[in-house]
């Protein structure tokens, strides 16, 4: 059978029109319907969640304006009171006005629109009316509307309005407003939470989870003997101090921002994907966490440091966020990239689906699709010098710049073949989601639009000029002294260091001219012309020792060859005889425009306001998500009606207040003796955020399984207890080097081949990451997805099991941790055992797992030199095994 | 075994108390039959609404496991098993001075992300092999696959496939049925482990043999399973019993079997006593089961690969005795002895790494007449072997490339050519003898019965007894061009 589309071009982007066809295409008919189904809800019978609710039925395919699908008498009804209000001046907002006409009865069937709509029946159809039978659910079915409208609803596109923290109940043991909001839903559902997980496992899930690694034995030793009140409290303020912290947290926000390192072929002769140098933006994100950068900044310089701190380089790193989209093979894909995972990091919407067609349940239409797309339709990426180097091949910064004037076309259906050229996009935010861009051009500096007028790129050509110089030199002083050189070389040596000494002159003319000396230009023409004589004459010399070793064959070729070289000498002497002129040549350096559109920094302002219903929602998500093994919204990346909505929306929209404008009362309650200068309630600080999660009751919460509970919420929505979690790909490899004491804790840097993941002991978020180049063992770990990793998804497969059993990395670490393991203990099996539990678990073993382990070991040898190779041997099989422990790959 | 016994999910959590806990994970390394389907649900079964595959065939199945041959680079089509013997009539002529010129009109036919560097070959390069008829059905074969040939009347040819790209990620898009430029989406065969689990828990469900697709072209992505989990991913084995899979084995000298299986006698210990305070934590029962199954691949996959133990005569049917026939009849080898044991689905890639071997821009009788060397007797082989050991009746094997090879000549060669292009399928109830579809006289488009990679997919798990649409995944909607369409016409 043959199938059409096979033959209709662009199929791609038709696929997801198809379902569009059957409404109305003018206006943003999605949204209306949208809205509809949102103030329902699941009172929303299907067949209503539909364009015929407020319209006619139509047979004609896909309608183009009213006439051709005119509205019902429901729908009519809204659309005059729609008319009213928009002349009042007032917001005419759907659900607003299905409120007014609830009891009105627009089909004059006897049943009013909203007692139609609860039972299921179309209000805009006098002929589709409840039955006697129907009517009579309908009071319980409006009261339990009603408890439904009354209860607190989630708005994820509507500005974050900061929630009433639910009193204390007296039995609750609350430590800070979190637990209160959970509280409410344990009561509500009759849950009882778990007691306090033991110190040891609190001790180890504070680590993984703030620094990535396991404490030392002696930070769990210190910790156990620490009594005082304060003393989880002061490990947390420890740790989010500890530059590690930027390193675990970095590598999560490089999954939510995309971090890849760059791809292609030969060794960047062929960049296709991201840029060479982009580890800059990783250092970026790592001293950013560590310095508790706010987080608004930290949009702001991601998006615009170009247009924000032009001249700071330590900023610019930030905007690798948009290099990382960059694509050779396709602009389109590039900017596709760009747009949606934008728009996904931040706002948590899938703005891609806008792309062919409106949205289908997010209020996002095809037009603000493009609208979006214009705020970077003009950016581009460049590599600047950095001091020191003037090769951006071998060291470079990669970043983001305003350069083409591009329109932004509508694409019909998505399809870059069929833009409408008379349909020129300007630079825009969805409005549904409030507020508007505000653009400002930005006027440059010259140390951005002409970079290689930076003195230290001139610095640096001028040293490498002289450093020409000198390598001329000493050639032609080798020579001097070499009694083998022979003459034509030695004038062949001082022909070079001419060269080069001109060229140096001129170089520093050129710079004298290029900062405005006139005189300096002539003299930059004498000059270039006098190196255009000494490259002549180089030539003209080496083509005359040619002619005068020539074979006989050769040597007519060898004359024509000379004489056309003196020619050419002679040409440039006369060439330089002329009057001088200003008219030099300048040095090869780029251009790049002096303004900056501002679109991007626009829609950073526009991100970081807090009526911005979505970005501080979004991200403390992110933050509860690697916390608590699980977001509050489950789907991080999706906020929309596709997403799935919060267990606890209150708990969300509260934290996003409080990331947005920390409130005293929170403070207070989390920062209880601790006395730590570091608890700063700064607005957008990562750090407050987490210290305010970690030192809740909830996080602090024992994993243990509870069975009244466990029948009630068996995938424990409500957080009665603590969500076990399995160690992400990075902290496996960097804990196993840890414990093995060969952890290289050295900070930043270039990407290490990820070849030598296996022997490098640098910690994982330094190996190279990118399409086609990752570690096979981080990636048998579930480790990051290049091409979007907004949630890690762990699996349980045997290569895992191989890799933790089998590897160099396993095996060389369990050697090593075994021999430390022997010294330590002085050949004590049980004192062995201790410690290896200690270092590899973080946990004393209980005496059933001592003995079980003691059973493994080699019984007692005759003599003890055989007892110590034994126990050397027993220790690194125990190390193995711990290793594969489940309690290893697990924080409970 | 049985297969529905994956149908079972583990039973519920509630109220699980240590003792059963216990008594449930006790099973040592015999006890695995619950294995796979352990580590599949226990990782997933966390979206409300929805169930992870239960490893039961959605309709009756006619093939229990699938070879899936792949030949990197583009094979030329009107030289294999699309013979056009009007490229010799108008050999050296301008496409635009025969009667076909209308093959040049590109309206309604073009190609998404077609490379500009490629095409326009309009000069007919003449056929670079002779071919004949073969088997009762008289199927026209290129001499270069001559044994093939001989197996004409088990194989339905597909001659009116067409593809998305002009450049070798079209590699890619033949095992996702995706563009490459949207990078990873689960491969046919990680759909296949995921909807059917395996039929041994001593070796992966889902098997990859050969050099896969060089890192241009989709690389890991083209065994990969994208959102569906590693799980299900292709676990690449190489053919050479020392060295299989990634950590197979300790370094030498460093673990003896003894000491690992001492090693997990005492992680079993450990582990269960761990649990205790969990006995409703799946992720520990997977994590064993798991450990059991690695343990257990140690011994298994090299024992799979002893081609040694195969009569010499089995050996010489798939060319082992000559070095031209050797290293992929090696492959062939291993995939019948992988799929005897039960594995799902073994994808043999050939001539991989950088745009692939067979891409033939010149000199295209030398390098298909080498490389068609290579596989041409070992697939025969496969087939014969396969039907003789009464295994072709439930073994899909499937042979097939990127895309075509262009009628016009550059210079000795062919140009890619995505507009036509052919593959074969064999056994697992696939008719025998058929030629499907066709492409115009020149091999210039598909013409009639006009068919995309996804529905060779269709096709495929169709015959494993899967529907596609069932095995959705919350989140991830496919396209409907992503299930493709089953060609009836070929099935018994």
């Amino acid at each position: 059978m043959p199938s059409p589309r096979a033959n209709s071009p662009g199929w791609m982007p038709l696929l997801c029109l198809a379902v569009l066809m059957s409404c109305l295409r003018a206006g943003a008919i999605p949204a209306h319907r949208a809205a509809l189904d949102r103030h329902y809800d699941r009172f929303l019978a299907h067949p209503l969640a539909a364009c015929t609710t407020c319209h006619k039925p139509s047979s004609i395919q896909a309608p183009e304006s009213l006439d051709e699908f005119p509205h019902n008498p429901f729908g009519n009804r809204l659309r005059e009171l729609g008319r009213d209000r928009n002349a009042a001046g007032e917001k005419p907002e759907l659900i607003t006005r299905l409120k007014r006409i609830a009891a009105e009865d627009s089909d004059g069937d006897g049943v009013p629109n909203e007692a139609e709509l609860l039972l299921g029946h179309n209000p805009g159809n006098a002929s589709d009316t409840p039955n006697r039978q129907e009517l009579a659910t309908l009071s319980a079915r409006q009261s339990e509307f009603a408890k439904f409208l009354a209860s607190y609803r989630w708005q994820p596109f509507a500005p974050v309005v900061r929630p009433a923290v639910p009193s204390a109940d007296s039995g609750t043991a609350a430590r800070n407003p979190i637990d209160l909001f959970l509280a409410a839903e344990w009561q509500r559902r009759g849950l009882t939470p778990r007691p306090e997980a033991s110190r040891e496992v609190l001790l180890r899930r504070v680590y993984v989870d703030l620094i990535g690694l396991n404490p030392s034995p002696g930070e769990l030793h210190a910790f156990l003997a620490d009594s005082s009140p304060d003393a989880y409290e002061r490990v947390v303020n420890r740790l989010l101090d500890d530059p590690r912290y930027g390193e675990r947290w970095g590598r999560h926000w490089m999954d939510v921002w995309r971090y890849s390192d760059w791809a292609g072929w030969a060794d960047g002769g062929q960049v296709r994907d991201s840029k060479p140098h982009i580890w800059r933006w990783r250092d970026w994100i790592v001293e950013s966490l560590n310095a508790d950068k706010p987080y608004d900044q930290m949009i702001r310089e991601m998006l615009a440091a170009d247009e924000l701190a032009p001249a700071d380089p330590d900023a610019l790193r930030a905007t690798g966020f948009l290099v990382r989209n960059y694509k050779m093979l396709s602009r389109e894909q590039w900017l596709e990239d760009t747009v949606k995972h934008t728009a996904q990091a931040f706002l948590g919407v899938t703005m891609g689906c806008a792309k062919c067609h409106d949205h289908m349940v997010d209020p996002i239409s095809q037009r603000e699709y493009y609208a979006f797309r214009a705020i970077f339709e003009p950016h581009q990426v460049r590599t600047d010098r950095l001091p020191g180097q003037l090769d951006t091949t071998k060291d470079g910064l990669p970043r983001a710049f305003d350069s083409t004037n591009a329109p932004t076309y509508f694409l019909v259906r998505g399809d870059e073949r069929h833009p409408r050229t008379n349909d020129i996009l300007s630079p825009g935010v969805p409005a549904a989601f409030g507020g508007r861009l505000e653009i400002q051009p930005v006027n440059l500096p010259a140390s951005a639009s002409q970079p290689d007028r930076r003195p230290f790129v001139i610095r640096d050509t001028l040293s490498a000029s002289e450093q020409s110089v000198t390598t001329a030199r000493s050639e032609l002083e080798r020579l001097r002294s070499d009694a083998k050189s022979t003459r034509a070389q030695r004038t062949e040596a001082q022909l070079a260091l001419d060269i080069a000494e001109i060229k140096h002159a001129a170089l520093r003319s050129i710079l004298k001219a290029e900062a405005g000396d006139s005189g300096a230009a002539t003299n930059a023409v004498r000059f270039q012309r006098a190196l255009a004589v000494f490259e002549a004459e180089l030539k003209s010399h080496q083509a005359r020792i040619k002619l005068d070793t020539a074979a006989t064959n050769a040597v007519a070729e060898a004359r024509k060859k000379s004489t056309e070289a003196d020619q050419q000498l002679a040409a440039a002497r006369e060439a330089a005889a002329k009057p001088l002129t200003a008219a030099y040549t300048p040095r090869p350096a780029e251009t790049f425009p002096a303004t900056s559109t501002g679109r991007r920094t626009a829609l950073a302002q526009w991100l970081t306001q807090t009526r911005n219903p979505l970005t501080a929602r979004v991200a403390v998500n992110h933050v509860w998500l690697r916390h608590f093994g699980r977001g509050l919204v489950p789907t991080p990346a999706d906020f929309g009606r596709n997403g799935r909505p919060p267990s606890h929306p209150e708990l969300l929209d509260w934290l996003a207040a409080e990331f947005m404008q920390p409130s005293a009362a929170a403070s207070t309650s989390t920062s209880t003796a601790s006395g730590s200068g570091t608890a700063s309630q700064q607005a957008w600080s990562f750090k407050t955020l987490h210290r305010l999660m970690l030192t809740s009751a909830a996080y602090r919460r024992a994993a243990t399984p509870d069975a009244a509970d466990l029948a009630a919420d068996p995938d424990n929505l409500y957080l009665w207890r603590m969500n076990a979690r399995r160690l992400e790909a990075e902290a496996v490899r960097d804990t196993l080097l840890q414990v093995a004491d060969g952890l290289d804790l050295v900070r930043g840097g270039p990407d290490i081949d990820q070849k030598l993941a296996l022997t490098s002991p640098r910690r994982s978020l330094y190996l190279r990451h990118a399409a086609e180049k990752q570690s096979e063992f981080l990636q048998i770990f579930d480790g990051p997805s290049v091409t979007e990793c907004y949630v890690r998804r762990p699996s349980v497969i045997p290569q895992q099991a191989l890799a933790l059993g089998n590897s160099e990395l396993a095996i060389t670490l369990s050697r090593k941790l075994g021999t430390q393991l022997v010294e330590e203990s002085r050949g004590d099996a049980s004192i062995l055992i201790t410690r290896a539990f200690e270092r590899i678990l973080a946990r004393r073993p209980t005496a059933a797992e001592l003995q079980s382990c003691l059973e493994a070991f080699t019984p007692a040898a005759v003599s003890e030199s055989i007892a110590r190779t034994h126990l050397q041997h027993d220790a690194e099989n125990l190390v193995l095994v711990l290793f594969n422990h489940n309690d290893f790959i697990t924080v409970r | 075994m049985n297969p529905s016994q994956h149908s079972q999910r583990p039973p519920g959590c509630t109220g699980v108390s240590r003792r059963t806990f216990l008594a449930d994970t006790g099973m040592g390394f015999t006890g695995l039959a619950l294995g796979a389907m352990l580590f599949r649900d226990g990782v997933r079964a966390d979206s409300e609404g929805w169930a992870p595959p239960t490893g039961k065939p959605h309709f009756a199945p006619r093939a229990k496991s699938v070879i899936w041959v792949f030949l990197c680079g583009g094979v030329s089509h009107v030289e294999s098993f699309d013979i056009k013997t009007e490229l010799n009539r108008y050999a050296g002529k301008s496409i635009s001075e025969t009667p076909y010129a209308g093959v040049l009109a590109t309206e309604g036919k073009d190609v998404i992300g077609a490379n500009p560097a490629h095409g326009n070959r309009k000069v007919i390069l003449p056929l670079q092999t002779g071919f004949r008829r073969y088997g009762q059905c008289g199927l026209p074969v290129g001499d270069w696959f001559k044994n093939i040939g001989e197996c004409a009347d088990e194989i339905a040819v597909v001659r009116s496939l067409w593809t998305i790209h002009n450049d070798h990620g079209a590699q890619l898009t033949w095992q996702t049925g995706r563009h490459p430029r949207e990078l990873e989406h689960p491969t046919l065969g990680a759909w296949t482990a995921y909807g059917l689990g395996t039929l041994n828990e001593n070796l992966p469900e889902y098997v990859v043999l050969g050099t896969p697709t060089g890192d241009c072209c989709g690389g890991t992505f083209t065994y990969g399973a994208s959102y569906l989990g590693p799980e299900n991913g292709g676990v690449r084995l190489n053919t050479d019993p020392k060295n299989p899979l990634p950590f197979i084995q300790p370094p030498a000298g460093s673990l003896s079997a003894e000491q690992q299986a001492s090693n997990l006698s005492l992680l079993g210990k450990l582990n269960r006593l761990a649990g205790i305070d969990y006995p409703d934590d799946a992720n520990l029962r997977a994590r064993i089961k798991s450990y059991e199954l690695a343990f257990q691949m140690q011994a298994s996959v090299p024992e799979t690969l002893q081609l040694e133990r195969e009569p010499e005569h089995i050996r010489r049917m798939y060319g082992l005795d000559d070095d031209a026939t050797r290293a992929f009849g090696e492959q062939c080898l291993v995939a019948r002895r992988l799929v005897e044991r039960g594995v799902r689905f073994v994808q043999i890639f050939h001539g991989g790494g950088g745009g692939g071997a067979w891409d033939a821009h010149s000199e295209i009788k030398s390098n298909h007449t080498t490389l068609a060397r290579q596989v041409d007797k070992p697939v025969a082989g496969l087939l014969k072997d396969l039907r003789q050991r009464g295994l072709l009746d439930d073994t899909l094997v499937v042979f097939g490339t990127e895309f075509g090879r262009s009628p016009g000549a550059e210079g000795s060669g062919r140009d890619h050519h995505p507009q036509a292009f052919s593959a074969w399928l064999a056994g697992g109830g696939v008719k025998g003898g058929v030629q499907y579809g066709q492409t115009d006289e020149l091999g210039f488009h598909a013409a009639d019965n006009r068919r995309y990679v996804t529905d060779i997919h269709a096709t495929v798990l169709r015959q494993l007894g899967l529907d596609s649409h069932r095995l959705e995944v919350p989140g991830r909607k496919r396209l409907e061009l992503d299930h493709g369409n089953v060609i009836q016409e070929i099935l018994a």
